[in-house]
């Protein structure tokens, strides 16, 4: 069984957060208030990888009895966030456990990958009728609603792309899909022809499309995304070298260990080392699409596509975010990002797919 | 999974995989495109973040007087700055204003809600940023009025005749002497900062300046807290001596805005640098000023310092000035020269000295002066004009060399030398004073009634000096004498005439600028035929030519012209252009300029007639009966002429001269003008006092003490 754990994958994810800690400290130590951040980052990175381990030795089917469990789990946290949750910065997202604050959407994302991998493959040969794609569709639309009345935009958009990628990988027909998109499209139309649109869409989204189209109308935010700019175009092919970017050093660079890691990294180790690391972060992706491929059964290579399609899209929006090509939203750079929550969840999902891998072959006398 | 299932699996891991390696190649084509084909452009962006060009200050020259006393020096201080890009952006999507917080901070941070004289510095500093205008818009729109005050300026326009003129101009300035509420100085300095972040936001805009080092530092403690803010040296000029070499040093302010394109022209970039407006100060402000260098430094987010990159240009610190002028000899003439106007209330007057060998300045008094400091912390034009509009007797202006007055007696010595080279008389020639002459009226000659007489000073004491040679007529300051020698007299003998004269005035100086190095000196026309004709509409008449020759009527110099023309009578014909920079020298002590003496051709007369003239001056002294005896010095013989001049200061209101005495005389400036010693002249003086009756007894007294004090030394110094 531990021979077909996937070691490139692992020692992949590995490189990945011990650049992440790197590119913390030259990000975060000559901030006296965040100068022991990157200590931290490899604290987590521990953790995760302990995690990472043990969720490999987990098998992943006993799942299959936890998936409708956590779908209400998922649920009830949610609802307990839109009665009693904890308001920061205008958003209601956060649940006071005691010692400290938990965001339920951030494993809310796994609750809902397994969640649907255990619906999808379960019906797999029914949803190509109509009345279980529409069944699959108003399971995710519910904890989509609540998140997005939180407001949180971002994971709203996150948890419709792996809900999205799973059903259409499992298999649907192009008469539904065209029928979701119809729908997708008219509902907003329709609203807006009612002139009631601007009561569902929340203010701050309609500012942030504004200031991605339109930059001026925001210096503040247009400052960051500029600056962003600035540091990758002075990376240059070789980069200024690690400690040395004068954007991230001196501070041009706001929110430089996490939403805008992407550019310390290209400022200081230049073209050359952001292709590179871009490129171990799609070869991440590409071994869990691998996993899919081998998985014994539809369960584990809906699981092993979630994570996959996790991984896939928070690298496209921050780093399109980066490279100034997608709007700016905090969203997180995986394995490379400041973040102990985001850290270690994704690497309980290397894991899961590591458990996935690990069990290919039905029978296993080694 | 069947068949069918698998197959889709496949294609559908296919396509995934696909659009996996797409996003991956769009990502670094578009990583290249900011990277590698615009990555030049980033840089220099980045560069642009992270250097600033400074100026590095470079100390202005000191100045020395003659015995290497401290006449001006820089005395350390310190200005609160911020620069407009470095100050947190006002956010707008959030309430608040973060700009005006940080500025509300930094106001507390001086103490300027609880400190008035701090809040009073920080307007006078907004006022020199925004200037009258804007300055009192800004505050208005705070919800403040201001006090008002209306002063006359002075500005330089041009006239008819194409030549400029200082004319005065009614103005309101606001009244600056009680603290502006917070809300004005917050308004006003969120105007400098917007007006900064117009040009070059990098440049800092100076918030408060003259702060001791003590507050400098408990402001430099706290700029980890107020972004952008920066505390920047900036010393004081200082002149020890205050008023007592006002009107020779000057004094610096910010540039003028009516020169301000002259001066950038001129490599000042900075239109608040402080120049040199008067004085020395203006006159040898590039020298002074030395060349500001240039460092180029790292800053961070916040615009502090983290390391310096390079030096473009090392700063080169002004050159120091030598002077001719001796600091104690000036004392003297200025404590001489205040008692004098004191004990005869007049309002102002000059006290000159000077080496009549090469011009070389010894003293400089104008009186009333002032105390140069006071403009060093000064609020520029404006404020300088309410100083004067506070003391009528106008303490800023150089009379020495700015005002123009008749000569009196004292250019006799032009007539004199005229008259001796032109033969009009000889060394020998004896004419006789019998009282007033008379010229008969040029349209009814025959009616003694209508004669115009012509009287000699001595005949209202009811003197008689009777005959007498030139010497003597010099000695006794006899107009008669002087009357014959400037216009003749019908059927006895032939003056010199307006042409002869007005040559012989031209020979010694007059009606030309002296050349000195001070700023502002002015001149008279000398009046001839033609510029009577021209200006009066009249003829001239031998009357014109009586007052010309005893220094009246029309003729105009100033008490620096007075005293040059002493001094080519003293040193044998040559007018000098009088100097008070001696030498340069840089900071290392190498002499960088020394001043050749600039000696015109001489005058056009044989010595031995000019010994005459001088003879003359040495019988007003020391002579029977010469003016000029109480001008006499211990161990050195000194030759002197009087001067008492009879002036009309016109006023309109009463149609008539100002202060003309019970019997309806003119009131008398009084001069008087020396050198000594008599046979080898080492230093000539001048004296005038306006207004101040008598030269003899006003003016000799200023001179005596100067001679003596020259000669005999001050008490402070050898002499």
């Amino acid at each position: 069984m531990l021979r077909h754990f996937d070691k490139p994958l692992f020692i992949a994810v590995i490189i990945l957060c011990g650049i992440g800690i790197a590119m913390t400290y030259s990000a975060t130590i000559t901030t006296i208030d965040l100068a022991d951040y990157w200590q931290r980052q490899l604290l987590f990175t521990l953790l995760g990888a302990i995690a990472l381990v043990t969720a490999a030795l987990f098998d992943y089917r006993h799942l299959e009895l936890l998936a409708q469990p956590s779908y209400f789990v998922l649920l009830a946290s949610l609802a307990a966030v839109y009665l009693f949750g904890e308001v920061k910065g205008g958003a209601r997202r956060w649940l006071d456990l005691g010692p400290t604050d938990v965001q339920p959407t951030e494993f809310g994302k796994f609750l809902l990958i397994v969640f649907f991998a255990w619906y999808l493959s379960r019906f797999q040969e029914r949803i190509r009728s109509l009345p279980y794609l529409l069944g699959a569709a108003v399971l995710v639309l519910v904890p989509l609603g609540l998140v997005y009345v939180q407001p949180d935009l971002g994971m709203t958009v996150t948890l419709a792309f792996i809900s999205g990628t799973l059903i259409l990988i499992n298999g649907v027909r192009l008469l539904h899909v065209l029928l979701v998109a119809f729908a997708v499209t008219a509902v907003p139309v329709w609203l807006a022809i009612q002139g009631t649109l601007q009561n569902y869409v929340q203010d701050y989204m309609v500012e942030r499309i504004a200031i991605f189209l339109d930059p001026a109308s925001n210096p503040d935010a247009a400052f960051n995304v500029q600056q962003a700019l600035i540091s990758i175009g002075n990376g240059g092919w070789i980069g200024m070298g690690w400690g040395e970017g004068s954007q991230n050093q001196l501070h041009f660079l706001r929110v430089r260990h996490t939403d805008f890691i992407f550019s310390v990294i290209a400022e200081e180790l230049g073209y050359l080392g952001a292709v590179l690391i871009m490129g171990l972060l799609f070869f991440v992706i590409w071994r869990l699409i691998r996993i899919a491929d081998l998985a014994q059964d539809q369960f584990g290579r809906l699981i092993t596509l979630g994570v996959a399609a996790l991984i896939f899209f928070q690298t496209f929006v921050n780093v399109g975010m980066n490279l100034a090509i997608m709007p700016v939203t905090g969203m997180t750079l995986p394995f490379l990002s400041y973040g102990g929550s985001s850290l270690v969840s994704m690497m309980v999902a290397v894991g899961l797919a590591q458990s996935v891998v690990m069990r290919h072959r039905k029978m296993d006398f080694s | 999974m069947n068949e069918r299932a698998t197959r889709t699996a496949t294609s559908t891991s296919i396509i995934v995989r696909l659009t996996l390696l797409a996003t991956f190649i769009v990502f670094c084509v578009r990583l290249y495109g900011l990277q590698i084909v615009r990555g030049a452009n980033y840089q220099e962006q980045a560069a642009v973040n992270r250097l600033r060009t400074i100026d590095l200050y470079a100390p202005r020259g000191v100045i020395y007087d003659r015995n290497g006393e401290i006449l001006a020096r820089n005395r350390p201080s310190f200005v609160i700055t911020v620069i407009p890009a470095d100050l947190p952006p006002n956010d707008i999507t959030t309430p608040v204003n973060e700009q005006r917080i940080a500025l509300e901070r930094l106001l507390a941070a001086l103490g300027a809600d609880t400190d008035p004289e701090i809040a009073i510095r920080i307007a006078e500093v907004m006022f020199l940023h925004l200037g009258r205008e804007d300055f009192k818009d800004t505050v208005g729109t705070a919800g403040i009025t201001l006090e008002f005050r209306l002063v006359n300026l002075e500005t330089l326009q041009i006239n008819d005749e194409g030549r400029e003129i200082l004319v005065e101009v009614p103005t309101l300035i606001p009244d600056l002497s009680d603290p502006l509420p917070a809300a004005g100085l917050l308004a006003l300095l969120e105007r400098a900062v917007a007006l900064g972040s117009q040009g070059s936001s990098y440049k800092p805009v100076s918030i408060l300046d003259l702060v001791d080092r003590e507050q400098a530092f408990r402001v430099a403690e706290q700029t980890y807290q107020l972004p952008g803010v920066h505390v920047l040296q900036k010393p004081v000029r200082e002149y020890p001596f205050r008023e007592l070499a006002g009107h020779v040093l000057g004094f610096l302010g910010p540039i003028p805005k009516l020169a301000a394109e002259d001066y950038k022209a001129g490599g000042y970039d900075n239109p608040n640098e402080s120049v040199g407006l008067n004085g020395l100060e203006y006159t040898y402000q590039d020298a002074l000023r030395g060349q500001p260098g240039r460092r180029i430094i790292e800053v961070d987010i916040l615009g502090r310092e983290s390391r310096s990159v390079s030096t473009e240009r090392e700063s080169e610190p002004g050159l120091n000035l030598h002077l001719s002028l001796d600091i104690h000899l000036q004392q003297v003439m200025h404590d001489a020269l205040a008692r004098q106007l004191e004990k005869t209330g007049a309002p102002h007057g000059v006290a000159l000295a000077m080496d009549p060998r090469d011009g070389a300045m010894l003293g400089l008094v104008s009186l009333p002066s002032y105390d140069n400091n006071i403009f060093s912390e000064g609020l520029g034009e404006e404020y300088q004009a309410l100083e004067v509009e506070d003391d009528t007797r106008r303490p800023l202006y150089n009379y020495a060399i700015g005002g123009l007055y008749p000569p009196g007696s004292t250019f006799k010595l032009v007539t004199a030398t005229g008259a001796l080279a032109e033969r009009v008389v000889d060394p020998y020639t004896v004419l006789v004073d019998r009282g007033p002459i008379y010229l008969p009226n040029f349209f009814f000659p025959d009616d003694p009634e209508q004669a115009q007489a012509f009287v000699s000073w001595n005949h209202k004491l009811n003197i008689l000096h009777g005959s007498m040679t030139i010497v003597e007529g010099i000695g006794l300051s006899n107009d008669i004498f002087f009357y014959y020698l400037g216009g003749g007299y019908p059927n006895f003998m032939t003056g010199l005439g307006s042409e002869r004269l007005a040559k012989w005035m031209r020979l010694y100086g007059f009606g030309e600028l002296t050349g000195i190095d001070l700023p502002g000196e002015v001149r008279a026309f000398v009046p001839d035929e033609q510029w009577k004709r021209l200006t009066k509409a009249e003829r001239w008449t031998t009357g014109d030519s009586y007052n010309m020759a005893i220094g009246q009527g029309d003729v105009l110099g100033t008490p620096l012209q007075v005293l040059v023309s002493t001094a080519a009578v003293a040193n044998g014909g040559y007018v000098v252009k009088p100097q008070f920079v001696r030498e340069m020298f840089d900071t290392q002590g190498n002499l960088q300029w020394q001043y050749e003496p600039v000696l015109q051709e001489r005058i056009p007369v044989e010595p031995g007639l000019l010994a005459v003239v001088q003879r003359g001056m040495w019988h007003a002294v020391n002579g029977p009966a010469g003016t000029s005896g109480n001008s006499r010095v211990e161990g050195v013989t000194v030759a002197g002429k009087t001067g008492t001049a009879e002036f009309c200061a016109w006023d309109a209101e009463i149609q008539d001269c100002k202060d003309r005495d019970h019997e309806g005389n003119l009131p008398f400036h009084a001069w008087y003008t020396a050198y000594a010693p008599y046979d080898n002249p080492e230093i000539a003086v001048t004296v005038f006092v306006y207004s101040g009756g008598e030269g003899s007894t006003t003016a000799i007294p200023v001179a005596q003490e100067t001679l003596n004090a020259y000669f005999h030394g001050t008490g402070d110094t050898a002499p």
